[in-house]
């Protein structure tokens, strides 16, 4: 097959996104921008300048760049260990990690808030143990908690996958030149793992900034993160305008994500499957 | 030291997978416990899994998910590859734009490329319903195949490719004897993956569903409303045990020795050798294979066994009726019932009002109908086809006249109210009189005690009725008040919720909450069942409160109005109406139904309020765009603050 011929099988794909993705993209900019009466406006997303749209987007903002930070600090460790023990094949290991996701997601996370309740499971094993009880449901934290939960595995597969490919035998002659564990670690591991980093932050970041489930059922409906607004705009029927609108402003920020994707990891390494 | 360096790596290890494998632990426990309740301990049972197996909703709902799941991974998987091979020869200025545009759906939010993938079938006059969920899964499942595709591609070297071809391939066979094994693993991995995200997905599925067909998730979605039922617990049990069993016998097989002369075992006997690998894909695509093939032959036998092209697409509340009355309905007049559920009137109107759907009766509550009425989204009954209309109560027909002044387009299936629920033991412990007004929710002693309802409706009619004006206000010094009022409240209440106030309740997480008269009997009934050292009372607060009605009504898009008339007189039917009230304990109309319940029953205040009671509750309308708009604004103010 020459390149043309080669060229000529993404084509098919090519149709399949113009129709089904940026068609559809066009179709919220089109909502976003006009209002009820269909007169182009910029009202919906200037919108965002609003109180407590801004307030929402802040606190969306907050928790998922403090899930992110969590993720990556429980994924890098893990990936590390992952990679020196030999468990299984590789795809074990994502097998292992995704396995969770054959569980319905609504259905995990209600399980959390059984887990969290008042009376629930945990604080029930506590008081057997005659400990201190918790009570981080319907709070931040526990917010913060499910979008952990949900999403470290989209942090740990990425950095397992760079980590796994570095070739032992450049370890070694760090080692045999000298280079103490830190050593190995700064100059060696973090620098070639940057772009699962990346990848994994990325993948944590963008839903955790949008989700409406976690903290409609880990936040007791009386936290509002921007997913939530933009979630009632459509399903209480309300404005879809506005909803749209508000879309577009999410928009950018992955927009911001894809380009720190495309300078980090042009090649595609650190893909998380 | 190297061992302690083990033990803590180890230790490590079991935290994190305790952690992601806790709330699975608890659903399958939960799956067999008898109490429908997600936090009591009612004994051990299988009847979840029975009821699971015989429940057709989720038995099509599983083979749906699957179908949906294996299709669009498969499509995805094809276009995916193709696309990948043909991009790796791009340059790197269309590459990139490709690959741009390409990750749109991946990192895009869900909710965004839901509501995008809406708004673009909608506008084209796509009628939503299976292909439209598939389409939808496809696009968001190819840039998975090609994030996993395109490091193997890259990995190969060409030359292999070119040797094949100078060595007299073609360029087809050499694709597939050289290049394909080698990027095969990206390849099922890719397709593993995409059918992964397609089962596990809700947001973008919610978005592009249509009539009569539910996923797994939509359906548990559905179920929320009244409390996921255990059998769901079940279905995600047995799912999750198959696919770890497939797991840990490929990983674990047996080796190669024992399994020759295993084969050499089954073949003597007969048998086709079983001769898997150590791949888990290959386990995994057998095990979906084989889940498809169960589901084709399952649906196909439901095809002959109802076999007639007499149709009717119903739209109803979620568990808002007791299932056997469909069958009973279907066995009756022969006419094929397609049931779909909604959660609440706002989900349910956009898709009414953009007739991508088109269902031929439908039940919203009482402003909803105003407004759909008002938008000419209604046909007129033809009440000569509803003869059991007449065991409607004339006072509640009344009542309808508030949405439907003639009741011409509308006959009411259940009613109710708004009040307080509250648990006698807690309030005894916090020394606090039982609750009677709404202005009892403001008292500082029930510091995060307080359940309210996350409607923007239900909340302010709490402020106004408690203020002594109309829950139908649009006076916005009114509503700023309401507000303020709702803002004090806010730092002592527990959390904003729907139905989860039952579960709630029931597990003694809360003091008071504010509930819909209609779970009161069901809720009284499981705190028997789980034998509680408290009670669960309810009031409908002095002040006054919301009356709502909930009523069958035609849309203008019908395309079986006769059938939807039949549907609504059964429904009217003393004996079906008693069904009804028996399985979902809301408050029936229905007078011939109301006769035949037992006395006590028939007394119980909180059920079924005098007409003293009900004086001062209004019912409520449809205020128009501009005050939703205010009124959502408030409670935005409220929610954020």
């Amino acid at each position: 097959m020459n390149k043309n011929a080669k060229q000529v099988l993404s084509f098919p794909y090519i149709i399949w996104m113009v129709g089904f993705t940026v068609i559809p993209l066009l179709m919220v900019f089109y909502y976003g921008l006009t209002d009820r009466s269909g007169t182009f406006t910029f009202a919906n997303v200037m919108a965002i300048m609003a109180e407590d749209h801004m307030k929402a987007l802040l606190l969306s903002l907050a928790y998922s760049v403090v899930s992110t930070i969590i993720c990556l600090l429980i994924a890098y460790p893990l990936a590390m260990i992952l990679r020196t023990r030999n468990i299984g094949t590789g795809s074990f290991v994502v097998f292992i990690f995704i396995l969770p996701m054959w569980m319905n997601f609504l259905l995990r996370t209600m399980a959390w808030q059984t887990l969290l309740e008042k009376n629930g499971v945990i604080n029930s094993i506590l008081s057997f143990l005659h400990l201190p009880t918790l009570s981080i449901i319907n709070t931040p934290a526990a917010i913060i908690l499910g979008m952990v939960y949900n999403y470290l595995p989209f942090m740990i597969l990425p950095i397992y996958n760079v980590l796994a490919k570095i070739d032992n035998n450049v370890i070694n002659a760090a080692r045999d030149l000298g280079a103490d564990s830190f050593q190995v670690f700064s100059k060696i591991m973090l620098p070639l793992s940057v772009p699962g980093i990346i990848s994994g932050i990325t993948m944590v970041f963008v839903p955790a900034l949008t989700t409406f489930v976690i903290s409609n059922l880990l936040g007791g409906g009386k936290i509002l993160l921007i997913g939530n607004v933009i979630e009632q705009e459509f399903t209480k029927g309300s404005n879809w305008n506005l909803g749209a609108g508000l879309s577009i402003v999410l928009m950018i920020f992955i927009l911001i994500s894809m380009t720190l994707i495309a300078k980090y990891d042009s090649d595609g390494e650190g893909t998380a499957f | 030291m190297n061992k302690l360096k083990r033990f803590f790596q180890d230790f490590y290890l079991v935290l994190v997978l305790i952690f992601l494998y806790a709330p699975i632990a608890v659903m399958m426990v939960l799956s067999f416990n008898s109490s429908k309740s997600r936090s009591q301990w009612g004994g051990f049972t299988t009847q979840w899994y029975r009821e699971m197996f015989e429940s057709p909703v989720i038995m099509e709902a599983l083979y749906n998910t699957l179908i949906i799941a294996f299709l669009s991974a498969l499509i995805a998987t094809i276009l995916g590859t193709a696309a990948a091979i043909g991009i790796s020869s791009m340059k790197k200025l269309p590459r990139t734009i490709f690959m741009g545009i390409n990750n749109i759906p991946m990192l895009n939010s869900d909710i965004v490329t839901g509501i995008s993938l809406m708004l673009m079938f909608v506008a084209f006059g796509v009628s939503l319903g299976f292909k439209t969920i598939l389409f939808a899964h496809i696009t968001f499942n190819v840039p998975y195949v090609m994030t996993s595709v395109l490091p193997k591609l890259k990995q190969t070297s060409k030359y292999t490719y070119e040797a094949a071809m100078d060595l007299g391939a073609g360029p087809i066979e050499a694709f597939f004897k050289v290049v394909f094994p080698d990027i095969l693993p990206g390849v099922l991995s890719g397709f593993l993956m995409a059918f992964t995200m397609s089962l596990d997905d809700f947001i973008i599925t919610h978005f592009t569903k249509g009539a009569g067909i539910n996923t797994l998730s939509t359906l548990i979605y559905s179920e929320v409303r009244r409390g996921i039922k255990p059998s769901m617990y079940a279905l995600s049990t047995v799912i999750f045990v198959t696919v770890l069993a497939l797991l840990l016998i490929t990983n674990f097989a047996p080796s190669k020795a024992q399994m020759e002369a295993k084969a050499a075992a089954a073949a003597a006997s007969g048998k086709k050798p079983n001769n898997w690998g150590p791949k888990l894909y290959k386990a995994v695509l057998v095990a979906t294979s084989f889940l498809i093939v169960c589901g084709i032959s399952y649906t196909t036998y439901r095809h002959f066994d109802n076999s007639n092209s007499d149709e009717l697409y119903v739209y109803n509340w979620g568990e808002y009726i007791d299932e056997s009355v469909i069958e009973q309905f279907e066995e009756e007049t022969g006419i094929k019932v397609t049931y779909d559920m909604f959660e609440t009137n706002e989900e349910m109107y956009p898709i009414i009002e953009a007739g991508a759907v088109q269902y031929d009766v439908v039940c919203p509550s009482d402003y909803m109908i105003q407004k759909m009425r008002e938008n000419d989204l209604l046909m007129e009954l033809n009440l000569e086809n509803i003869p059991n209309l007449e065991y409607i109560d004339q006072t509640y027909l009344e009542k309808s006249q508030s949405f439907d002044p003639q009741n011409k387009y509308s006959v009411p299936y259940t009613w109710g109210t708004v009040g307080i629920i509250y648990n006698t033991k807690r309030l005894e412990e916090l020394g606090i009189e039982p609750p009677t007004k709404w202005s009892d929710l403001w008292d500082p002693r029930y510091k995060g005690e307080i359940l309210m309802q996350d409607s923007v409706r239900d909340a302010f009619m709490v402020a106004l009725k408690m203020q002594g004006h109309s829950l139908n206000s649009t006076d916005m010094t009114e509503l700023e008040d309401a507000k303020n009022l709702l803002l004090d409240q806010k730092p002592l209440v527990q959390a904003y919720v729907v139905d989860q106030v039952r579960d709630k309740m029931l597990n003694g997480e809360a003091a008071v909450g504010v509930i819909y008269s209609g779970e009161l009997l069901y809720l009284q009934e499981e705190a028997e069942l789980l034998e509680l050292d408290y009670e669960l009372k309810y009031v409908i607060p002095e002040e006054g409160s919301n009356v709502w009605i909930d009523a069958w009504v035609i849309p203008y898009n019908a395309q079986n109005k006769e059938n939807a008339e039949k549907w609504i007189d059964f429904l009217c039917r003393p004996e079906i109406a008693l069904k009804n009230f028996e399985y979902i304990t809301y408050a029936t109309p229905n007078i011939g139904a109301f006769e035949m319940l037992d006395e006590e029953t028939q007394n119980n205040k909180s059920v079924f309020p005098d007409d003293e009671l009900l004086e001062s509750c209004e019912v409520y309308q449809y205020l128009g765009t501009e005050a939703d708009d205010m009124y959502s604004a408030l409670w935005k103010e409220i929610k954020a603050q």
